[in-house]
């Protein structure tokens, strides 16, 4: 069998990113088969959120096909074992999951807990990859304004950019999302 | 001259070193604040300019908009003479991309916004190249005779 295949999809708010990467892995899920999962890593704040959340659920119970969701809103890597590699999963998105890290930890940011959690994040992500049979990962782009004037601004965009320059790396393909419209960065299309 | 910008935390300087090799004179806003016009004493055939958002701000801390760009275009043409005393010679100049966030709720930040936008399309004119970095991965949006293989 080949190996698991890794996308990586970004685009800023409300760019149609997270349409994109459902329609993507519905058209991978016709194509070659396989359970679609959908890796939520949210946790409802509030009642917007919640509301977010519920559209996102909705969304995927009306369409054509059949959505598995599972939930796991940090230590990602602790959810593979659910995973085998007739599995589809999309992890939306890592920007969530990594502020549950950060935030939740009531820990300083100093660069020893940074380091610990993008290696967290990133082997969690590689793991859920190797089981699976193709893993979608969603992400945010936000740097594209100054963050040097705010030290935790700072320390977050560092660690999501090396998170994404990561991604992008092992990823086998990378769409960049403008306006509903997907830019094929890296690799072809399958 | 070649232009690279993209977001914060993009992989540019990495892209440049895997790119252009580590010898050569680097020099980085990020370090030394001012922005730097005589290149006379660089001998070296490779020059790196970092982080010339930040020299921007410092000329709109004193200067309108006007003025700065003023100034912006003046430091670009110094350094493409010194880039053209020697055939070999090369000039780099990495910016980050700082002009697609909300409107900054401070003057003196939409200022070194705008002023940043105009430098960049300044440069990007007047370069040979220009390459947008996205995670490590470049896109050449201009490339001249000169740079074509």
């Amino acid at each position: 069998m080949a190996a698991a295949s890794l996308i990586f999809i970004s685009g800023g708010v409300r760019s149609g990113k997270s349409s994109f990467a459902e329609k993507l892995a519905e058209e991978i899920a016709l194509k070659k088969g396989g359970q679609l999962n959908y890796l939520a890593t949210g946790v409802a704040s509030d009642q917007e959120m919640k509301e977010r959340i519920l559209k996102h659920q909705r969304d995927r119970e009306t369409g054509n096909h059949l959505w598995r969701t599972v939930e796991q809103s940090h230590t990602i890597g602790k959810i593979a074992g659910v995973f085998n590699d007739e599995d589809i999963i999309l992890l939306d998105c890592v920007t969530t999951l990594l502020n549950n890290e950060l935030f939740s930890a009531k820990q300083k940011w100093d660069e020893h807990f940074l380091e610990q959690t993008l290696e967290s994040i990133m082997s969690g992500i590689l793991e859920i990859r190797d089981r699976a049979k193709v893993l979608l990962v969603v992400s945010n782009e936000v740097f594209y304004e100054s963050m040097a004037e705010n030290d935790l601004v700072f320390s977050y965009g560092r660690i999501l950019g090396k998170i994404h320059q990561n991604l992008v790396k092992a990823a086998d393909q990378a769409f960049l999302v403008e306006a509903g419209m997907a830019v094929n960065m890296k690799g072809s299309r399958i | 001259m070649h232009f690279i910008t993209g977001g914060s935390f993009n992989g540019k300087r990495e892209w440049v070193k895997k790119t252009y090799g580590l010898t050569g004179t680097w020099l980085s806003a990020y370090q030394v604040k001012t922005l730097p016009d005589d290149f006379n004493h660089i001998t070296s055939d490779l020059l790196v300019l970092e982080g010339i958002e930040i020299w921007l701000k410092e000329t709109t801390k004193s200067y309108n908009s006007n003025k700065s760009r003023e100034i912006w275009i003046d430091t670009i043409n110094q350094w493409r003479t010194w880039e053209e005393a020697e055939p070999q010679r090369k000039l780099v100049v990495i910016g980050t991309d700082i002009t697609k966030g909300i409107v900054p709720v401070e003057i003196e930040n939409r200022l070194w916004r705008d002023v940043t936008g105009w430098a960049y399309q300044d440069l990007a004119a007047k370069a040979d190249k220009v390459d947008v970095i996205w995670y490590g991965l470049n896109q050449t949006i201009k490339q001249t005779g000169d740079e074509e293989q």
